[in-house]
């Protein structure tokens, strides 16, 4: 690697989605501030957070962005996928309604981003066993057939909010190192955003190089 | 202060955080060697929790008014690297102040008075301030961003752009700035005592003038004389070579030879290996490190200055290495000062200028900047007072502290003038300089030069002890003989399971502070509902976008994927985009402008903040029908005002699904029939425009109906009759018919048979019953001052509009000559019998 020892060697983009209310903006909160949002307001929009994690020694920036759940702002969100390395997909395991939707869900996740991004399916408020509605079977078998990572998780307690942004991570890197991950086929997920030219694709395309030579 | 300065400094006070206070400023400062020489800078000193920067502001008034007329073009961190200082010029009543922050220098012209002392002692005691506690200057980071684009200066580049991005999206702006890496060095070594302990190594510092003589001796009385080697040695010569040759092309045979002797002559009990080697001209300055600690050395670099002849030659002057051993920085100079007894002074300004001049290109770049600098070389400070004879006696009486008291190096020491904050050991041995050559004899020669401690070894730095220092006597090649020291030093040895906790914490909390760096702004609403949309009745919506973060936030309404812009065409956004600085709002103005036929307008914004998070803003609204977007088709098909026709009649006669009633449309109708009879001799009839109510009169008399006459004046009426063809929804001659009509403009024949065969029914009975109106306002040309040409250019381009409104009208002048045929030929044949 060619960055000093302070710096991270790679930005991942994240995306969090899933039906509004199931707590994607908690667990956004709870990874990045490690605190619990009580009354967190709906998301109209997409918020943006980053935090440096290290995964097999290697720095790597998460910058990820958290997406509006509410079904009119669907259409929108979907410029938001493009790009993604890791999708993060919630569901509330206190209201079925959420886990019925997430078929649909799954469906823009693979239709927007690339075939390596890797998926995580969250069964978010696990803290809530009392109000279950989604049995953690249910969901396992779910993920298993549909090849997602899976935990059920709390953002209130913090219970596997880590691991789950982190086990994303740590599956992302190895699909690099393995060269599942097309580095160059990555970057040109397109930028939303029309002021901002691809102005560090040069930049990008020669790193991406070095670094298949260097692993 | 002044009162007028007192309004400034309020003003300029709002340019910050409320924690950070200004504490003075100087106004009217204008920078030295600008492309233009204006004074309106304002230097300003903040402070925020006892640590404290000097601002450069640029006001865009001579006296800001708002902060707002004021933009940040520089920010200098008042910690060590800072220094400033003043120069007269005489005659004149202002001075220069100069700042200096690491290798960048700042220049500024200020009036001598009041102001300008009481700015300068600020200055002196905020330094002062900011280095006796452990400052932090984290606060700065955010001003970077804001700083004027053209005026950063490299050390503040963007970090990350030599990252490898996997998806390179979104950097905060406040953050792309920040250098990262030095931010976390800095903050590393301020936590340095909780990863870190002290280790004491040995540290072997040698200096020998050899006056031009080859090597021929071996090196180990000098070198290797301690019973264990040390764990790094630097080995500084002077005058190894003193030919032309050496001098003029900076190259010597000797530099090797020598460098062998070294390594021959260093203590055999240990490897070592060398880390540096620099010389000029006849200075040499080797290190080399114990082998097994070389994997600890790091940042090597080493710089030459040259003070000699015209102030810059290499015959005298010094060369430097500096390293970093495990964790601490070292800075090793040797330097050959200027000759003669009476060239004390000279001596002087060699060694500042050495200081001065000596730069590492790394950080730290300066000599001063390093924990510890071990500083040797021929300083050629001489003994003053004393007669050659004296000299000798006091030496035979082995009187060496008496004689050090005439020694010029510590009389100048002691007076401040060189060597300020270094330390030396005491000197027990005999002065080592002028020897006659292979002896131990002082100069015989005529000159007689009286004997002279030239050769010294000075320190500074903490935890820095001396062990020896000494002269060697047995070599006995040079006029002068070597010196060395051996010190015990702490050098900082990192715990590595410390060090990785102290740095992932650190890395944590700038991670927090990245978070806490992005750019924050609140809007008032994220949904926007407008009142009734009326067709080209404009309707304005505000929000307003609150900056509630601690950076400058750069805002954009961006499009959505496959879009083609950020907003539909029946709104406007202004300003678009923009940037609010923390604390401050910006009213963003919607409006609606109805040009299209719709039942509703719908739409999502996305407020993107460049670096941060994007917001949706919903914006919606009913929407009026009106004759005037409808398309010809189903206008014939209404029998009433269309605000009057009920749902399902309106809806069959848009899907052209109900009987034709009427061969023009009736709205056409009334406003030619208007016209006709109002408006034939009126002059300029299409040329002057009309009020705006006056057309929202006309407009709702047209949509609703009613039993009043056409409300306006002719003028009026005829505006909207362009306005009603400009905007029906498809032109009279429809789009995809444009380029045959064009093409066969020249004859008449070919028109008229392009109208009877490829024009529907609806269109072409419109057309016709236009143009012969048209030529109906031709018969009254005297009046109205109308000619063919100029209505069939006028109506060309309305009758055969272009599909995408406010085109560059390239085929305006074929549209005209097509027209032209139907208003200067008999046209009645082409009306279809009903
Ligand atoms: N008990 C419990 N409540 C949670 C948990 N996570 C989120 N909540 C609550 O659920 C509500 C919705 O959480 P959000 O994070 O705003 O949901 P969201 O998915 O971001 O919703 P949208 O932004 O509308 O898409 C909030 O009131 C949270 O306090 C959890 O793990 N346990
Ligand atoms: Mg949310």
């Amino acid at each position: 690697m060619s960055t000093g020892p302070y710096n991270y060697s790679y930005i991942f983009k994240y995306i969090i989605i899933g039906d509004m209310g199931v707590g994607k903006s908690c667990l956004l909160h709870q990874f990045t501030e490690k605190k619990f949002m009580a009354d967190c307001p709906h998301t109209i929009g997409v918020e943006f957070g980053t935090r440096i994690i290290e995964v097999s020694g290697q720095k790597i920036k998460l910058q990820i962005w958290d997406t509006a759940g509410q079904e009119r702002f669907r259409a929108v969100t979907r410029s938001y996928y493009r790009g993604a390395a890791g999708a993060l997909m919630v569901y509330d395991i206190t209201r079925r309604s959420t886990y019925n939707h997430l078929s649909s869900w799954l469906t823009d996740t693979r239709n927007l981003t690339n075939p390596s991004t890797v998926i995580f399916l969250i069964g978010n408020k696990c803290d809530l066993e009392g109000q279950r509605d989604v049995t953690y079977e249910e969901a396992s078998k779910f993920a298993e057939e549909n090849g997602l990572l899976f935990v059920e998780a709390s953002a209130k307690t913090g219970d596997n909010v880590e691991e789950a942004f982190l086990e994303t991570a740590k599956k992302i890197y190895q699909s690099i190192q393995d060269g599942r991950l097309d580095l160059n086929a990555a970057e040109s997920g397109v930028q939303h955003k029309p002021s901002q030219p691809g102005r560090n694709n040069l930049s990008n395309d020669q790193q991406a190089n070095k670094d298949n030579c260097a692993c | 202060m002044l009162p007028a300065q007192q309004d400034v400094l309020n003003i300029v006070q709002a340019k910050f955080l409320a924690a950070e206070v200004v504490k003075t400023i100087h106004l009217n400062v204008s920078v030295v060697d600008g492309p233009l020489e204006n004074d309106n800078r304002i230097l300003t000193l903040v402070e925020y929790n006892k640590s404290f920067a000097l601002f450069v502001l640029v006001s865009s008034r001579i006296q800001p008014i708002s902060f707002s007329d004021l933009s940040i073009e520089s920010v200098i961190p008042l910690d060590q690297n800072f220094s400033f200082e003043t120069e007269p010029v005489s005659g004149q009543n202002y001075v220069i102040l100069i700042i200096r922050y690491k290798q960048n220098k700042y220049e500024f012209k200020i009036e001598i008075g009041k102001e300008s002392c009481n700015f300068a002692a600020e200055i002196i005691h905020a330094k002062e301030v900011s280095l006796t506690g452990a400052s932090n200057f984290t606060w700065l980071e955010k001003y970077f961003g804001t700083m004027n684009q053209a005026n950063r200066n490299s050390e503040t580049s963007i970090s990350d752009q030599s990252d490898f991005v996997l998806i390179r999206e979104g950097m905060a702006q406040g953050q792309a700035s920040i250098n990262r890496e030095s931010m976390l060095k800095y903050q590393m070594k301020l936590r340095e005592p909780e990863f870190t302990q002290k280790q004491e190594f040995t540290i072997f510092v040698g200096t020998w003038n050899v006056n031009g003589q080859p090597p021929s001796a071996s090196l180990k009385s000098w070198l290797s004389v301690d019973e264990k080697p040390p764990d790094l040695y630097a080995i500084g010569f002077q005058e190894i070579d003193l030919s032309k040759e050496a001098f003029i092309f900076n190259d010597t045979p000797r530099e090797a030879e020598w460098q062998k002797c070294v390594m021959d002559g260093i203590h055999p009990n240990a490897k070592y290996r060398l880390v540096a080697l620099a010389r000029l001209v006849g200075m040499q300055l080797a290190v080399m490190v114990n082998n097994q600690h070389y994997q600890y050395v790091k940042n090597v670099s080493f710089d030459t200055v040259g003070t000699g002849l015209l102030g810059k030659m290499g015959n005298k002057g010094g060369v430097a290495v500096r390293l970093e051993l495990h964790n601490t920085s070292l800075c090793f100079v040797n330097c050959h000062l200027a000759a003669h007894v009476e060239e004390y002074e000279r001596r002087n300004q060699d060694y500042k200028d050495i200081n001065a001049r000596v730069n590492f290109r790394k950080n730290p770049q300066a000599i001063k900047d390093h924990e510890q600098i071990y500083w040797l070389g021929d300083l050629n400070y001489r003994i003053t007072d004393l007669t050659n004879t004296q000299v000798k006696t006091l030496l035979q009486r082995n009187e060496i502290n008496t004689l050090l008291r005439a020694d010029q190096l510590s009389q100048q020491r002691e007076r401040g003038n060189v060597l300020l904050d270094y330390s030396e050991g005491d000197i027990t041995f005999q002065p080592t300089y002028k020897f006659d050559l292979h002896s131990d004899i002082y100069d015989t020669s005529e000159k007689a030069r009286p004997p002279a401690w030239t050769d010294r070894i000075l320190w500074r730095g903490k935890g820095i002890h001396q062990i020896s220092y000494r002269s060697h006597m047995d070599l006995k090649i040079s006029d002068h003989k070597p010196v060395s020291a051996l010190f015990k030093s702490e050098i900082s040895v990192i715990d590595q399971t410390k060090f990785r906790k102290v740095h992932e914490d650190l890395l944590k909390k700038m991670d927090k502070h990245e978070n806490e760096f992005l750019p924050q702004v609140m809007i008032d609403q994220t949904e926007v509902v407008f009142d009734l949309v009326k067709f080209r009745e404009p309707q304005a919506r505000y929000i307003i976008i609150a900056n509630t973060g601690v950076v400058p936030a750069e805002f954009e309404f961006i499009k959505k994927l496959d879009e083609a812009s950020y907003c539909k065409d029946w709104l406007g956004i202004l300003p678009f985009c923009g940037s609010i600085n923390p604390g401050e709002k910006c009213d963003v103005k919607l409006e609606v402008n109805l040009e299209t036929d719709l039942e509703s307008i719908y739409d999502i914004l996305v407020l993107h903040l460049k670096g941060g998070k994007d917001m949706f803003i919903t914006v919606t609204g009913n929407c009026q029908k009106s004759c005037f977007t409808q398309s010809l088709s189903s206008l014939v098909r209404i029998r009433v005002p269309i605000m009057q026709s009920n749902p399902q009649q309106y809806n069959l006669a848009r899907n052209n699904q109900s009987p034709i009633l009427y061969s023009v449309p009736r709205e056409l109708w009334l406003l030619v029939d208007h016209l006709y009879r109002h408006g034939l001799k009126t002059r300029d009839l299409f040329e002057s425009s009309a009020l705006h109510e006056e057309l929202i009169r006309i407009r709702d008399w047209m949509d609703f109906g009613s039993q009043d006459p056409l409300p306006g004046t002719p003028q009026a009426v005829a505006e909207t009759f362009v306005l009603f063809l400009s905007y029906i929804k498809e032109p009279i001659i429809p789009f995809e018919l444009q380029d045959v009509c064009v093409a066969a403009a020249s004859n008449f024949q070919n028109c008229r048979q392009l109208l009877i065969q490829k024009l529907n029914d609806i269109h072409r009975t419109a057309f016709i019953y236009i143009c012969m109106f048209l030529q109906e306002l031709l018969k009254h040309s005297n009046d109205n001052g109308y000619d063919a040409k100029t209505l069939a250019s006028l109506f060309g381009d309305i009758l055969l509009r272009d599909s995408i409104r406010n085109a560059k009208p390239q085929a305006s002048r074929g549209k005209a000559n097509f027209m032209y045929n139907f208003l200067v030929n008999d046209l009645s044949a082409l009306l279809i019998p009903k």
